[in-house]
This record gives C-alpha cells, structure tokens and sequence, in this order.
C-alpha cells in the first residue's frame, strides 16, 4: 500500500459519527423552532436546570435578529469528521501512536472551541444581555438575572472545567486505559465522546456562548496558560519516556495491510512514534493555547479603546 | 508643545519619611527611585568589571598562540564575563530601570513592596560578593556561564569556584524573583484611574510579561544549581554518568531556564524602544496591541523551544524537527515588532538625538543578530555552526547590540528624568558612533571566523588562515568599545553636575513620568492626571473640554486604584510566588520521577526503604492542619478571634508533628546506614522531601509570627487579609505534599 492508497481507501464508514455531524447541523439551523413550552412551569425544575444549558444555547439564538457565526461551526464539524472518519480515525485505531494523539488533540482542543465559537451570538442585544449577568465570587459561575428567563444558567466552577480539560488528556494516557480504549470498541465510543465532553467543559469559560459565562480576560489567560504547561508536562512525559505509554501500538493488528507502509516506508518505530506523539502533544497543542491566549488579549484591547470613548490620539 | 499642569511644584519631604541622611539613606532606603539608580550604578561598575575581563579575552586572542594568560585563567575569565555580564549587568539595569519608572508610569507611589524591592537590590551586591569571593578561595568558576555537567562536577572543576558560583545565582535568583512579584503586584494592582492593561505604556507591559517569565524560569535554574551543589558537595551522581546520573539533564533544565532567560533579557528592552522611538518620531506606536499580543506570544512560545541548543546533544530527529519548528516561529512575533517599530518611524519627524540614535542603530543590530538566530533553527545549520564564534556573533548581536544599545538609548531618553540635567549631546553622539563601529568591527568578523571553523572558549587557536587577521580585528574593536564605554562614564559623570537642565518634560513625551519634575519628589506626584487613552499628557493637552483640562485627582493612594478582580497585591504576590515555587518542586519531582520510575536504581528503593504507612499517619496530620487552618480563616472572617487563634494554634501543632515525623523518618534512614550518596533514590528522596520540609518549616514560621500578632489583637483593630495570603502558601504546600506522598510512597507501594 502506498501512502496515497492509504489516503483515498482507508476511510472509517463510521455511522454515528455521520448521524451525529448530520443531527448537529440540523438543530443549528433550526431556529426558532423551539417549543415555547419548554420555558414554562410544566417541567418540573431539576429538568429544567439539567437541560438549561443546551437549551440556553439554542433560546439564546432563538430571539429575533441573533444570528450566529456559520462558518467555525461548520469548521468544527469538519474536524470532527476529519478526526473519526479520515485516515486519522483509522490509524488512531491501533495502528499509530502519534495518529491517535492526533485524534486526540483535534477532539479536545479543536473541535469543542470551534464548535463553541459558532454558537456565539452576533447581535450585540443577545452579547449584551449575557453580560448584564451578574458576577459571583470566582469559581462559583455566574447567575442570569435577566427578566423572563424561566431558567438559570450555571456553569461548572472554573477549577472544575479546567481539571477536566486536562483531566482529559491525562486520564486517557494511563497505560490501563490507553490500551482499554484501543482495543475495545465500546470503550473507544467512551473515549471519544468523554474527549468532546471534557473539551467542552474546558473551551465553556473561555468561549462561552453568553458572554457573561466567560473568564474576566486576565483570568482566562492564567486559566489556559497553566492549562498549556500542564498539557507540555504530559508532552515531555510521553516523548522522554523509555516505557510505553501504550502498548497496544507497539504490535498491531494488521487488518489493512498497512504496516510495512508505516515502518519501512515511513520510517516510524514505536519508539519514534511515541516520540512525535508526544511532541505533537507540546508544541502543536501549546500552539492552540497560545492562539486562544492572544484572542482573549485581542478582546483585552479592544475592550481598552471603545470607539465612541476614543481620544484624538489613539489613531493606531 | 509642552504641557502645562496647574499646581506642580516640588514637594518638600515630609519630615517623618525618609529622614536619614547622606550614605545612610541610600543604603536604608526603600524608594522605588532610589533603589533603581543604586541598580543601575552597581550595574554600571560591573559592566567595566565584565568589560576588563572581555578585554582581557579578546587581548589574549589577539594573536595566534598567545600566552597573554594561561588556558586556565582564560577559562575563567571568559565565564567570570559570561556571568557578569548577564546577572550582574543586564538583568540588574533592566529590573533598575524598571524600579524606577514602571510605578511613575502607572502613576502609582511607589512599588507594590517597598521593603521586599530593597532586600532585592541587597541580594544583588551580596550575590556579586559570592561570586567574585571565589577569585580569593582557590579560584573563579571555570566551566562556561551555563556550567554544563560534567565539567561543572567535582572530578573536572575541583576547585570551589562552580560552588560560587551556583550558590551567587541561587541568592541573585531569590532576589529576582522577589522583584519580578513586586512588578507583578505593582502593575495589576496600583495603576491610576483609568489606566487599563490596555493602556498602561509598552514598557510597563513588557516588564509584566517579563516579571512572569521570572517568576516560572529562574526556579527551574535554582532547582538544578541545588542539584549541582548537592552532586558537587555531598558527593551524590545526579549529573554524573559515573554513578547513574545524567548529564543530558542538566543540560534539559539548564535550557528551560536559559531560554526564557534570553527573553528576560530582551523583552523589557523592546519595552523602552517602544517608548523611546514613538517619542522622537512624534507618531504614537503604531500597532499598540500587535506588540503587547506578539510579547505574551514569544513568552508562550519560549518555554518550548529550549531544546534548539541541544540540537547537538542527541535527541533524535522528531525532537529536533519540532523544536526547529517551534524556533522558526517565535521569530515571528519578533518580527512583527520590528515591523512594528520601523512602520512608527515611517512618515514621523524623526529627530535624530542620542537616544533616537542608538534605537535606530537597535533595530538594525537586533534584526542581525534574530537573522543569525533563525538560522540556527535549522537544525543541519546548528550541527555545523554550534559552539564555534558564530554563535558569540550572534548573542553578541542580540544581546548588546540589542539589549544593551537599548539600555544606552534609554539612559539618554531617562537620564534627564532622574537627575534633571540633559546629558551631552555631543559626548552622545561620540560615544555613539563609536560604539558602532568598535561593536560591529568586533562581532561582524566573528560571523567569519566561526563560518570558518574557529570553536569558542579556546584560549588560542594555531594560525590558520585569515584567523589571525579577523581576531586581530575583533580585537581591535573591543579595543574601541572600550574606549566608547569611557567616554559613556565620562558623559555621565560630567553631565551630573554640570549637564543643562531638564526641565519636566524635554523631550515631549507623553506618558507619566513626564509629568512630575525632574527628578520626581518622593512621593512621585502631587496629582495624577485622568488616564484617558495611552498618551495621557497628549491628551491632556488636546482635550477639546476646558474643564476636562482640569486635574480632577488628588494624590491617589493604593485603595483608590484599578485593581483586577476582587484579588488585592497580597494574594497577587503569594500566587506569584506559589507559581514559582511549584516551577522548582516540579524540577525535583522529575528528577525523582527521571532516576526511579522506569528503572530503579541498585540498592535502597522506596519499597524497599520506606515505611509508606507511618508517613501516611504523618501525612493526615499535614492535611488537617489545612484543614484546621481554614477553619481559623472562617473564624477570623467572622470576627470569632479565640476560636481562629484556636484552630491556628491546632494547625501549628499538626504541622510541627509532621516535622518531627520527617526527622524521625530521615533519622531511621541514616541509622540503616541510607544518605545523601547511597544511591540515587536516596539523593532524589532527600532533596525532594527535603525541600519540602524546609517550606513546611518556613510556613510554619510564617504562621507563628501571624498567631502572634493575632494574640498581640492586631486582628481585632483591622480587618486584616494576612491569614489568608499566609494561609494560601501552607495550602499550596500541603499539596506539594499530596503530590510527593503519591508519587514517591505510594508509587512505591503499587
């Protein structure tokens, strides 16, 4: 098998994957669809709570004239398919370390903040009245205050969003679970979706949809830088470890025929592979942090300089 | 257009502040202005100290098969330079320059610690006496200024000049870590009304970055030069192949400190090009906030690219090709700042003084010494190039012809500021072109020379071609700077008596400092204009409202300020200071991780040699002394003071039981004949809980001297966030503990 053949043939049919893009594009589009009985009292409280923030979400969107940002969304969903039907899903499955932490990295750090993104609401009126919330102590969230809402929004405390954001990439680098994962078909389903889950449990405080959820922005900094370190630790770990972090790819099994493309053509043996899955795991995610690190300072300073409070001489 | 601000005049001292006089002053004093000059005046004193030794170097290169000096002097003056010159000069001027004017352009009274900023300067002259204490115990340290074991170990460096030297960067390390909390909680805390992060002047910004940078590097650097000393001292193998250890690891921590370090040594640097060139172009900076974003980006980015100066170590080709693609692209944000810079001159009237000069000549200096940079990211190019002169060229070239052309850029711009004379144009523009020429002449040949092969620390070199000629030139241009330098002295010297007067605001500058007298009073200003924009004098000159003209402020005090968040300057520093704490444990617990998860070591191990359930006891006594501390925080925070000196009371004991614990366990070990150099699980344990039973130790002092003054009823007076900030580092360390415990005795379990 060539490199090219790998490419074009060895895609996953993976069917609730497909179903799964499909059912997401479909609720986006959807609206104003939503029955306004959902907002009144027939649902008993603890319901109403539990389901609050998909469809705080979806009602937030739901008023006239809030549009939202089509494209990170369609992007998110892009990687998704990307990361579980591509060639990426495939290798991931057993055959390489580094395609695995690939699959990783694109469901914890790309694909929950680009879906999160989409969701923001372009009409400053909706932005607005998500920062007409009130801000409690740090690390309890914060409360709607606004009229009419039939809900409260909560988000989770910020230590606990970030302990499962690297939570996430810790847990499923414990030999045991590692190799559970690869192995067991079920247990792979667990994984993904746990990774999508905790993603965006970790991308909530920074990219919240109702603005008023979010980090105050030096806080959001802190919040991902440690983030970063604590995923780079994990990245030097697996890249200088002489043990296998998971011993599943040092002897797959070959159902595609496509090892001797990875180790003779490629030139990847499991300790090289390990190797790059862990760098792969410090630079290009750190990278994602540093991005995410920026806009919120991009925020910072355009929150500094206001137009209609501008003085003559900011004319940068 | 000078800007005129009602009621300005100087301030007399008020009798009860500052009232020593003379010597005793400078040496008790705790304000921010004079603990910058003393900075920079010892700094200064060093630079002709590295500069003599550098001579000395480039004198006995001069020829091929000198004997100016013997190697072994050579070698010494060559690291005694390196040393010198990064944490005796650099670093010292650019933390004295920031001392002085971050708080004058926030606006603020003074640092955010007075006193914690002096004992940062003391540990400076106390730390230089370190290291040059050496030259008269046996000799100064020989092994390059990054003492890369094993040369640095006992069998290769046997005299106590490396123990000088790791123990004069350990204090110099505490005293730069104090300082970097002191900027941290100064800048978040005690900006004037209205002077958002987005607003505050490029330098003050660049310090905050770099003040962050401190406080997570130079831990990582303490941690291994204790590992250094504990090797060299106590006779244990960390960095000694010989005995199971690792030479490669010194070089890995080594390197996570040295590259943030190179950007500690620059950032703040582009911080006062960033003011010096809007000003003498008259155009505000263009891009604000590209040069504010791309500075957090490069400090991001430098701590994940420190393995390009191991490229020649051996780390395999997936390591180098991500760490090549991780330099090449923190040369872009680099990048985006001089494109910055060069597009602030574009279209401005640029007038060309000293210190426009000298950022002129920055820019053009720094981007050749990046260019050479970013060819070493490459890693082929590296493998040739490493260790020969090209690399002297092109730290040279960033580092002076970058930091060190910004600092005397910034000396022209400042000077007039902190002494109220102007200093000789004329002199300037000497010394100015001089430095040019003699730098240049000096460093652009040493390009050629390691193109041509010529290695670095060699205390001669055989004649081969063009060698002599391009040494002998290089020579000649240290010569040159030499000269430059003097007649910088002389400038400084002169202009401090005699200079023309400044005035306020010579240059037209439009952030604060320029808006009290020059020097400032001892209070920095009699008021503080409304902060409206990021040049807050221009503004005040063109505000259209002739009301608004009008300065609404008194003389602000810290309660009055911006502050972040609901945090206040106590738990700012103490979270600073646990960031930085957590570097160095971390540096200790992979080091105990590195020698004893994947394979243990011959002889004792922790299941062997460990009695995990009687630490366990120990280790829920640790934990509930958390617990009962906050408890005693709940108390006090309802105003319950007997029930908090209680619970305080409680946590002390729990925290003393857990140090007996310790000792009786460290005494078991000795008795099973278990030390320091048993093995190197024994050297790893030790140090490791060690460490953290000094910082129990410490918090427990720390928690003593707060029972105190809670039973002297310094509680009932005032609402107090004392407990709580301490209480914050004994937490921190319980969970140190947590991490050590699980890794060290329960690991060993299962």
């Amino acid at each position: 098998m060539t490199t090219w053949d790998l490419f074009t043939s060895c895609w996953r049919p993976d069917p609730l994957a497909l179903f799964g893009c499909a059912a997401a594009i479909v609720l986006y589009w959807r609206k104003s669809a939503i029955p306004l009985y959902w907002r009144k009292s027939a649902i008993p409280l603890y319901w109403r709570r539990a389901s609050a923030i998909p469809l705080d979400i979806l009602a937030g969107r739901a008023r006239p004239g809030s549009r939202v940002r089509g494209a990170p969304f369609v992007a998110g969903l892009l990687v998704l398919a990307l990361a579980l039907l591509s060639p990426v899903g495939t290798l991931a499955e057993g055959y390489l370390f580094s395609a695995h932490m690939l699959q990783h990295l694109m469901l914890v750090l790309l694909v929950p903040p680009l879906l999160l993104l989409g969701l923001e609401p372009l009409d400053p009126r909706a932005r607005a009245e998500g920062e007409g919330y009130t801000a409690r102590a740090e690390g309890e969230g914060y409360t709607a205050r606004a009229e009419g809402e039939g809900y409260t929004a909560r988000r989770l405390p910020t230590l606990v969003s970030w302990g499962l954001g690297v939570g996430a990439m810790w847990l499923w680098h414990a030999p045991t679970l590692c190799n559970a994962a690869s192995q067991s078909a079920l247990m792979h389903r667990v994984q993904e979706a746990s990774l999508l889950a905790m993603g965006a449990a970790f991308w909530w405080p920074i990219l919240a949809p109702r603005v008023g959820q979010r980090l105050p922005p030096l806080g959001g900094i802190v919040y991902l830088f440690s983030a970063c370190v604590a995923c780079t630790l994990l990245g030097i770990a697996i890249t200088f470890s002489p043990v296998e972090v998971c011993s599943v790819f040092a002897h797959p099994v070959d159902r595609l025929g496509v090892m001797p493309l990875l180790r003779d053509g490629w030139g990847l043996t499991t300790e090289r592979d390990q190797q790059i899955g862990g760098l792969l795991m410090w630079v290009p995610a750190c990278v994602v942090y540093g991005v995410a690190i920026l806009a919120v300072l991009a925020r910072v300073f355009q929150e500094a300089t206001p137009a209609s409070k501008q003085s003559p001489s900011e004319v940068s | 257009m000078t800007t005129a601000l009602p009621s300005q005049g100087r301030l007399e001292h008020p009798s009860h502040v500052e009232s020593a006089k003379g010597l005793n002053a400078w040496v008790t004093t705790v304000d921010h202005k004079r603990i910058g000059i003393l900075y920079l005046v010892t700094a200064l004193f060093f630079f002709g100290v590295g500069g003599l030794e550098a001579l000395a170097v480039r004198l006995q290169l001069a020829r091929p098969n000198n004997s100016l000096v013997s190697a072994e002097t050579f070698n010494q003056l060559f690291t005694m330079h390196g040393t010198t010159m990064i944490f005796l000069v650099v670093m010292p001027t650019l933390v004295g320059f920031g001392n002085y004017f971050v708080p004058l352009m926030i606006g603020a009274r003074d640092m955010a610690f007075p006193r914690l900023n002096a004992m940062s300067y003391w540990l400076f002259p106390w730390g230089a006496f370190l290291l040059h204490f050496s030259i008269l115990a046996g000799g100064a340290p020989s092994a390059g200024w990054f003492g890369y074991a094993p040369l640095s170990e006992t069998p290769f460096s046997s005299t106590l000049g490396t123990d000088y030297w790791a123990l004069a960067l350990l204090v110099l390390g505490v005293g730069s870590v104090a300082t970097a909390l002191n900027f941290i909680a100064t800048i978040l805390t005690l900006r004037a009304p209205g002077m958002t992060l987005g607003r505050v002047p490029l330098f003050v910004w660049m310090t905050l970055v770099t003040s962050v940078l401190v406080i997570l590097a130079i831990p990582v650097l303490n941690a291994a030069l204790v590992l250094l000393l504990v090797d060299r001292q106590l006779e244990t193998h960390v960095f000694l192949a010989s005995g199971g250890g690792s030479a490669l690891l010194w070089q890995h921590f080594f390197w996570t400190f040295g590259h943030p370090e190179v950007y500690i040594l620059a950032l703040p640097a582009f911080g006062m090009i960033s003011e010096i060139i809007p000003v003498f172009s008259r155009k505000p900076i263009f891009g604000y906030g590209f040069v504010a974003a791309s500075t957090v980006a490069i400090a991001i980015l430098s701590f994940g690219v420190w393995a390009h100066h191991m490229f020649a170590a051996g780390l395999g080709h997936a390591a180098d090709a991500f760490f090549a693609a991780g330099s090449m692209l923190i040369a872009v944000p680099t990048g985006v700042k001089i494109f910055n810079w060069i597009a602030t001159m574009w279209g401005g009237s640029i007038r060309f003084t000293t210190a426009m000069l000298f950022a002129t000549a920055f820019l053009i200096e720094f981007v050749i010494g990046g260019l050479s940079g970013v060819t070493f990211a490459a890693a082929p190019i590296d493998w040739q190039m490493t260790d020969t002169y090209y690399v002297v060229a092109h730290f040279h070239y960033v580092l002076f012809g970058g930091t060190a052309f910004a600092v005397m850029a910034a000396t022209y711009y400042w000077f007039p500021k902190m002494s109220g004379r102007l200093l000789s144009e004329r002199l300037g523009r000497a010394h100015f072109w001089l430095m040019v020429v003699g730098f240049n002449l000096t460093f652009f040949v040493q390009h050629f020379l390691g193109i041509l092969g010529m290695p670095r620390r060699v205390f001669t070199y055989p004649d081969l071609p063009y060698w002599a000629v391009l040494n002998l030139l290089s020579t000649l241009g240290a010569v040159i700077m030499g000269i430059a330098s003097l007649v910088f002295v002389v400038n400084l010297a002169m202009s401090l008596r005699r200079g023309k007067v400044a005035g306020d605001n010579p240059w037209e500058a439009w952030t604060l400092e320029w808006a009290t007298t020059s020097p400032p009073p001892h209070d920095n200003f009699a008021e503080v204009p409304q902060i409206r924009g990021r040049r807050p004098l221009w503004d005040l000159a063109h505000s259209a409202d002739a009301v608004e003209r009008h300065i609404a402020r008194p003389l602000m005090t810290p309660e009055e300020t911006v502050s972040e968040g609901t945090l206040d300057k106590g738990a700012i520093a103490v979270w600073a200071f646990i960031a930085s704490e957590a570097c160095f444990f971390l540096i200790l617990i992979i080091t105990y991780v590195f020698f004893n998860f994947a394979t243990a070591p011959a002889g004792p191990t922790a299941s062997s040699a460990l009695d995990v359930g009687k630490t366990g006891a120990f280790t829920v006594c640790l934990l509930a002394s958390s617990g009962t501390l906050w408890l005693s925080e709940r108390s006090l925070e309802r105003m319950d003071h007997r029930a908090s000196a209680r619970w305080l009371f409680a946590t002390l004991a729990l925290g003393a039981v857990f140090l007996v614990g310790q000792g009786n366990e460290y005494l078991g070990l000795y008795s099973h004949g278990i030390t320091f150099a048993t093995n190197l699980f024994a050297t790893t344990f030790f140090t490791l809980t060690g460490f953290h039973g000094l910082h129990v130790a410490v918090g427990l002092t720390a928690l003593t001297i707060v029972f105190g003054l809670g039973l002297a009823g310094d509680f009932r007076r005032r609402r107090s966030t004392l407990l709580r900030t301490v209480g914050l580092y004994w937490h921190f360390v319980d969970v140190v503990w947590v991490v050590v415990f699980s890794i060290v005795y329960l690991k060993a379990r299962g």
